[in-house]
């Protein structure tokens, strides 16, 4: 294992001092060395063992229960295609089927330049808006195919900094 | 004290009883899944649906979920209740493989027993199965996760009981998998009850994989052998061959659990290089030969130099059938009595240990549970009692104040306090357990030099002093120094699984195995008979002249080094083939029934082909016999006048057992009543002054420690590295590093260890496990007993 | 939106704007908190909850004062509240528009709860895909901070609370009180159910009162403004207060609106939310979230409060109403919502854990013309199976399928007789639910039902 940067391992001290008991701070540890690694490679997993005094079993047991811990690789852009009920109705599946068939990944992959993965979600919280979709902390709004390109154009042409969910 | 009614049988209960236990004694078995009587209820499988008719709750409901309350009518049978049981079953079976004939768990499986009985025969779900992929867990436990109905039985026991993390659920919602973060062993040391505990065959016995069905196996009620406690088990076997061990339910002792060494350390039964063959001058011969040329020998012997030249050595690993037979024997032929103690003192400080078990002072382990404070006195307990180590842990989990003084580090899994400190600080601790709330003053006057420790010995104090129901658990060293307060309650730990019976036995004048040694070196010794014992483990020093002896008949079913010195030999059957009556550490005496004939298994015989159709020949290695036959015919041979049921006759004639009947003992054992402290026990001894040098303790490894296990294939090559662990202050005074190689004295032949420093081991101690190259190590190391080795 | 309904929570909204500490000063807030703290006791703060009839907007209703009162007098030592931000049930996002349109209205509401419970120490629980959210928190909550609403010795009198961020890492059941209470301390978040209920054994076995952040949120008003004039606030004889409502689906104006408990749902949706947008004709709502049923028609003049609806065999919910039309299939609508639970679901019990997935199997089938009529006999037997769960999630679960099956069958006849769907949709598709989280060394490979590759 690699040394970590010290600004992360201060961060990480940080998050387990933070709180009366360091399990609460499973979560966020596991976010920050998550946005260090790009996911939780066993090697974070490790880490975050270290750092907080759990074995690498119980925050399996976590990570592996929540979605917006990424146990694979993914890419810079994790695409949450909200596929509920709402969304649903506005034809969400073919804004889904979309996006894997503009990015060229199959749901779940992500594509060979490491940017995107696509993902379905459970209701993201923005169904006045459906169909919807959240790439790293953002809303995208009554998407439309011609909606979705932009965003992809955009995303590619790193006009936007990754705001990866902390 | 709630009356209620199930299925129309009026049943009381305490409070707090929930409805399934209570439906249980009326006699009605709810079905279940996630409910255990020792987990308690989960909620999770939902299978234990019933009708509640009357009373506070009304409609279908979970019976484990449910307190017993006043006026509640119960239906089991309620078509509503049947119906939703009937579906959780058909949603478990849903995505179960079904694959019975495959699977280990078939014929004695929960899931198969509730899906037949259920009624559920045909699968009507169009769905696929999900499916999984398994892990390694190690050597013992087998991991086949499409089977699971995830009750989290295996998960509750053990994060929960027993408080290890290395498996768990993973995973949410129809995905959730119970594992390890990777493959490899299980931390656990109880692990293998997930075998017993699982109601599926996703974690089932590995080493008793595919050898046999449980049905097919003969079964019976047996008493674990590796330590003192006195664990129930069943031994199944099956061709003449254990096949494996489960945890028997005692509620007084191991509950429904067992540790792994006495899972898994019963392979010296049909091992391979398990002596079979009686032996006469070195040469195979027949048992008539065999004892023939023994009581020659021995009659020789005592002819020519006296009977006092007939030395009788015992094993603390043997029934009490074989102690007292031994006993009877040695007694009527005039020899010594019988020496089963390293020293007669360590035979005293054992019986009085025991003595001490008054009816109010008395404690099973499933009391212990119970208690509100415990301290445990040179005990470790994973490696000498390992179940105690659970127990300990469920008093911890109900808010007991556990202390544990030893010199040894501690890894256990519950939270506790240790006090490191040499053998001769241990009464000193006792002392402070006695003294009240206010012990500061003492605590400074006994522990002068360890300022650290003040602090926790205080709070020890407080809380004995403070405690409702504080119990000792103690190693028999400090029986003389327990405090005579009623109000505590005792447990001793004593060192063998025949301990006990041999302290209770064994003539109060026996000699220890240290007057013997003295005897055969001053050449009053001429003929030693070993019966189910090392010498070369248990007594070094009188190992080391055994050519000075004329003649050495050894009795055992291990392959010992003794068993190889011996001039004749007789083969003895192990407790799966004879059963018999052993002596729990704490006081309780209890029957094991044989499981098999002693016959060489199928397997062994015909090497791995089939057994040879030899006719002629009688069924192969069927020559071991219990040590009290070859005894009896031992007698007869040398013409003596033997009782015929040695036990039976000890017993009655004994001052405490006198009211026990070996033959009719109840299941759950029986504790005759002690009388306390032993007119004429000795007084403790003086406290050893701080000598130069190191202490050695021994530590014994958790798997092939105790001798039946160190000739158990499973476990034999699981003892751990020859470490010597130090406490980093001493080795800095020694000037040794971590991991540097030492000699240990031990006599002609040094041992040689790799040093290990550990905070967590008491000053002026070195800890070494209970290995065959460091039996002859002597109690202190002087100053030159520990030399740094340069490593080649 | 008309102008004579009185905006309480949403007063600040039409600055299209989270409302600065002075914005919301300046129309009276934190003068409750100013009233409170070291002039009125902690009891008789309790009592102006009681008196209002404050229920709980987190989906159950539970009368919050009540709530409170169960923790024991006699506990010396820690008390927590958790601010229940989880918000994870489709259809519902009042919450998150709430916090954005007043984070300070949000935060008194916060401290008045914890003065009166006594608590020292707050958990804002947020759900990730609520980031920028909680990141306002976070710093209106140093605002507040800075001002010396929060933190030690708070107005100078010797009441310290304070609250942090707690985010979590997704999954619906998180919302679930004592599921929180476990993902808060790291454990897996698996309700619990007998034993002590969470005010009297919480977070790290502290008494804790978990409330849904709007149910907090009334708290300024009803200890400004007294019990009488939060009571008057509704429209229904039972109910008290205002709500806000999460409108989406096929609705003209889909959005949040904070109207009387009591509004009629024809009122919401056709007066409120601008009625069906054009073309469209009405077939259905699902008036309270995700777990609760389909309401046909004849009940749209159904008054929104808990005892109403309850009386008529329907949920109030979390108030979130998906308006559903003559053109959308309610089977493929309910294999969705089918897909959400299957998947948000924490594994613990069978009803859930396997039925759940049995019947969107089932639905899965009859949604691509495969169903018979003996899957909706094992349905409808499923249904008392998914009420007996162990915690509320699959007998919420439960509910749009009992909906559907009740005042639908129409239209789960009308694809197992016509062997396709008769709305046109395609055959569902079995596809990767979102379980990028599962490493590759162990597990079920390929997921076991869904057959995601990730
Ligand atoms: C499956 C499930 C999910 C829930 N999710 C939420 C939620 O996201 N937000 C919420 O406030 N309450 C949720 N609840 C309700 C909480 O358990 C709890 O009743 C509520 O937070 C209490 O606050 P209240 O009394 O203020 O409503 C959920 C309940 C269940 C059973
Ligand atoms: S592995 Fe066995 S004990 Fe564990 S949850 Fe599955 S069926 Fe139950
Ligand atoms: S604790 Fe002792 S008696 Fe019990 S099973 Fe283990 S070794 Fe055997
Ligand atoms: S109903 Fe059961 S499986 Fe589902 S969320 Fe609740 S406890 Fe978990
Ligand atoms: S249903 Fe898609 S955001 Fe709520
Ligand atoms: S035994 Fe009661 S729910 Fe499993």
């Amino acid at each position: 294992m690699s040394p970590l940067p010290p600004e992360l391992s201060t961060e990480l001290h940080r998050l387990v001092t933070a709180v009366d008991n360091p399990r609460e701070a499973a979560v966020d540890v596991m976010y920050a060395l998550q946005h260090h690694y790009g996911y939780l490679c066993d090697e974070a997993m490790h880490r975050a063992a270290e750092v907080l005094g759990m074995t690498t079993l119980e925050l399996e047991s976590l990570a592996t229960f929540y979605d917006y811990l990424y146990r694979r690789p993914v890419g810079r852009y994790v695409i949450h295609v909200c596929d509920s009920v709402v969304c649903w109705m506005f034809h969400q599946d073919s804004i889904f089927d979309y996006l894997c068939r503009t990015l060229g990944v199959p749901p779940g992959g992500t594509t060979e330049d490491g940017l995107f993965t696509v993902l379905p979600a459970a209701c993201v919280g923005n169904c006045h808006n459906a169909p919807t979709m959240l790439i790293n902390g953002r809303f995208y709004d009554r998407l439309t195919p011609e909606a979705v390109d932009a965003v992809i154009a955009e995303l590619r042409a790193g006009t936007e900094e990754p705001v990866r969910c902390k | 004290m709630p009356d209620l009614i199930i299925d129309g049988r009026p049943v009381t209960v305490d409070k707090g009883v929930s409805v399934i236990e209570a439906a249980e004694r009326a006699g009605v078995m709810i079905p279940r899944f996630c409910w255990h009587k020792s987990l308690g209820a989960a909620g999770a499988c939902r299978l234990c649906a019933v009708m509640f008719v009357e009373g506070p709750v009304k409609g279908l409901e979970m019976s484990c979920m449910t307190p017993a309350a006043d006026g509640m009518v119960v239906e089991t049978g309620h078509p509503k209740a049947v119906a939703f049981r009937r579906q959780i079953i058909e949603l478990l079976m849903a995505n179960h493989p079904h694959d019975c004939p495959v699977c280990d768990e078939g014929g004695h499986c929960l899931l198969q027993d509730e899906t037949i009985s259920g009624g559920h025969s045909l699968r009507r779900f169009p769905g696929r199965k999900r499916t999984y992929q398994d892990q390694n867990l190690g050597p013992f436990i087998q991991h086949e996760m499409n089977r699971c109905i995830h009750c989290y039985r295996c998960a509750r026991f053990y994060q929960d009981y027993c408080g290890y993390r290395d498996f768990g659920p993973m995973q949410n919602a129809n995905r959730v998998y119970f594992g390890r973060f990777e493959d490899g062993p299980l931390d656990n040391p109880f692990a293998g009850n997930l075998a017993d505990l699982c109601p599926t065959g996703t974690l089932t016995d590995k080493p008793g994989r595919f050898v046999a069905r449980r049905w097919d196996c003969q079964r019976a009620p047996s008493v674990c052998l590796h330590c003192s406690l006195g664990c129930n088990v069943t031994a199944l076997s099956r061709y003449r061959r254990v096949a494996r061990i489960e945890a028997r339910d005692n509620a007084a002792i191991n509950g429904a659990f067992i540790c792994d060494r006495g899972r898994y350390g019963f392979g010296y039964q049909s091992a391979q290089e398990r002596p079979r063959a009686p032996l006469a001058a070195g040469r195979p011969a027949t048992p008539e030969e065999a004892l023939r040329a023994a009581a020659g020998l021995l009659a020789a012997a005592a002819k020519r130099h006296g009977p006092d030249a007939v030395a009788v050595v015992g094993g603390q690993r043997s029934t009490m059938e074989t102690q007292a037979a031994l006993i009877a024997l040695a007694r009527a032929a005039g020899w010594r009595a019988p020496a089963f103690f390293a020293a007669a003192r360590e035979q005293a400080q054992a019986r009085q240990a025991l003595y001490a078990l008054t009816p109010p002072r008395a404690r099973s382990l499933a009391d212990l549970a119970k208690a509100d404070a415990v301290l445990v006195v040179g005990v470790s307990p994973l490696a000498d009692a390992p179940m105690l180590t659970l127990t300990l842990r469920q008093a911890a989990r109900a808010g007991a104040a556990i202390f544990l003084a030893d010199p040894r580090p501690l890894a256990l899994p519950l939270d506790h306090v240790h006090l490191p400190l040499a053998p001769r600080q241990l009464a000193a601790v006792l002392a402070v357990a006695a003294a009240g709330e206010d012990a500061s003053g003492l605590i400074q006057q006994k522990f002068p030099l360890a300022p650290e420790l003040w602090p926790r010995l205080e709070a020890l104090a407080q809380a004995m002093a403070k405690a409702k129901r504080p119990a000792l658990a103690y190693a028999p060293a400090l029986a003389a120094s327990l405090p005579g307060d009623d109000r505590v309650g005792l447990f001793p730990v004593l060192a063998q699984a025949g301990t006990a019976g041999a302290a209770l036995l064994a003539p109060t004048d026996a000699p220890g195995l240290d007057e013997l040694a003295a005897e055969l070196a001053a050449g009053r010794i001429k003929a030693v008979i070993a019966v189910e014992t090392d010498l070369f483990a248990a007594a070094p020093a009188l190992a080391a002249r055994l050519d000075a002896l004329e003649a050495l008949v050894v009795l055992d079913h291990l392959p010992t080094p003794t068993v190889a010195a011996a001039q004749v030999f007789l083969p003895t059957a192990t407790l799966f083939e004879t059963g018999g009556t052993l002596a729990a550490s704490d006081g309780r005496l209890q029957r094991a029934e044989p499981v098999q004939a002693p016959g060489l298994s199928v397997l062994a015989d015909g090497a791995g082909d089939h057994p040879p159709r030899d006719y002629a020949r009688p069924l192969p290695g069927t020559d071991p016999a219990p040590a009290a036959f070859w005894c009896d015919r031992l007698g007869r041979a040398l013409s003596l006048e033997l009782p015929r049921h040695p036990l039976a006759e000890a017993l009655a004639a004994h001052p405490v057992l006198a009211d026990l009947d070996p033959v009719t003992l109840p299941a759950e054992g029986q504790r005759p009543t002690y009388p306390g402290r032993e007119p004429a026990t000795p007084e403790s001894p003086p406290a050893q002054p701080a000598a130069e040098g190191l202490a050695v303790v021994m530590e014994t490894p958790f798997f092939g420690g105790d001798e039946l296990s160190r000739y158990a294939p499973l476990t034999a090559d699981k003892t751990g590295p020859a470490v010597a662990l130090l406490h980093p202050d001493d080795a800095a005074g020694l000037n040794l590093a971590d991991g540097a190689t030492v000699a240990l004295d031990c006599g002609d032949a040094p041992a040689t260890a790799a040093v290990r420093l550990h905070p967590g081991v008491a000053r002026g101690v070195v800890v070494v496990p209970r290995l065959p190259r460091f039996d002859a190590l002597p109690p202190n190391l002087g100053p030159c007993g520990l030399r740094r080795r340069e490593t080649p | 939106m008309q102008v004579d309904i009185p905006q309480v929570l949403f007063k600040n909204r039409h600055l299209g704007r989270p409302a600065t500490i002075d914005e919301y000063m300046a129309g009276g807030g934190y003068e409750a908190l100013r009233a409170t703290i070291g002039q009125r006791t902690p009891a008789e703060v309790l009592q102006l909850v009681l008196d209002a009839d404050l229920r709980g907007r987190g989906g159950a209703g539970f009368p919050a004062g009540r709530k409170w009162q169960g923790i024991p007098a006699d506990h010396v030592g820690t008390r927590y509240v958790v601010i229940n931000t989880d918000e994870m049930e489709p259809g519902t996002f009042k919450d998150r528009v709430l916090v954005n349109v007043d984070p300070h209205l949000v935060i008194e509401g916060i401290i008045l709860c914890a003065y009166a419970v006594g608590a020292c120490e707050g958990v804002f629980f947020i759900r990730p895909s609520y980031e920028g959210d909680a990141k306002l928190i976070e710093q209106e909550t140093q605002v507040a901070r800075e001002r010396g609403y929060l933190g030690k010795n708070i107005l100078g009198t010797e009441f310290c609370f304070d609250v942090h961020v707690h985010r979590s890492a997704g999954r619906y059941i998180c919302g679930e009180a004592s599921a929180q209470i476990k993902a808060i301390s790291g454990l897996r978040p698996n309700p619990r159910k007998g034993g002590p209920r969470t005010s009297v054994r919480g977070l790290w076995d502290c008494p804790t009162i978990v409330n849904n952040l709007e149910t907090l949120a009334n708290l300024p008003g009803i200890v400004r403004n007294g019990p009488a004039w939060f009571k008057s606030l509704a429209r229904s004889e039972s109910g008290s207060g205002t709500k806000l409502y999460s409108v989406s689906g096929m609705v003209a104006r889909p959005g949040c609106y904070e109207l009387p408990i009591g509004v009629t749902i024809r009122d919401i949706i056709f007066t409120h939310a601008g009625g069906m947008p054009p073309g469209k004709t009405f077939k259905t709502v699902i008036p309270g979230g995700a777990s609760t049923p389909y309401l046909p028609e004849t009940l749209l003049d159904l008054e929104m409060d808990f005892d109403p609806m309850k009386k008529a065999g329907q949920r109030f919910g979390t108030a979130s109403l998906m308006v559903f039309d003559k053109d959308t299939c309610l089977v493929g609508a309910t294999l969705s919502l089918m897909e959400f639970f299957a998947r948000e679901s924490c594994g613990w019990c069978t009803p859930c854990r396997e039925g759940i997935p049995y019947v969107r199997e089932l639905l899965r089938r009859i949604e691509g013309g495969e169903g018979t009529e003996e899957h909706i006999g094992m349905l409808q037997e499923m249904l008392p199976v998914l009420d007996l769960a162990y915690c509320a999630f699959a007998p919420g679960a439960a509910e749009p399928l009992r909906g559907l099956l009740t005042h639908f069958m129409d239209e789960v006849r009308a694809h197992i007789t016509e062997k396709r769907c008769p709305f046109g949709n395609p055959p569902p598709h079995v596809r990767g639910k979102a379980c990028g989280t599962r490493p590759p060394q162990f597990g079920p490979t390929p997921c076991p039902e869904d057959q995601c590759p990730i």
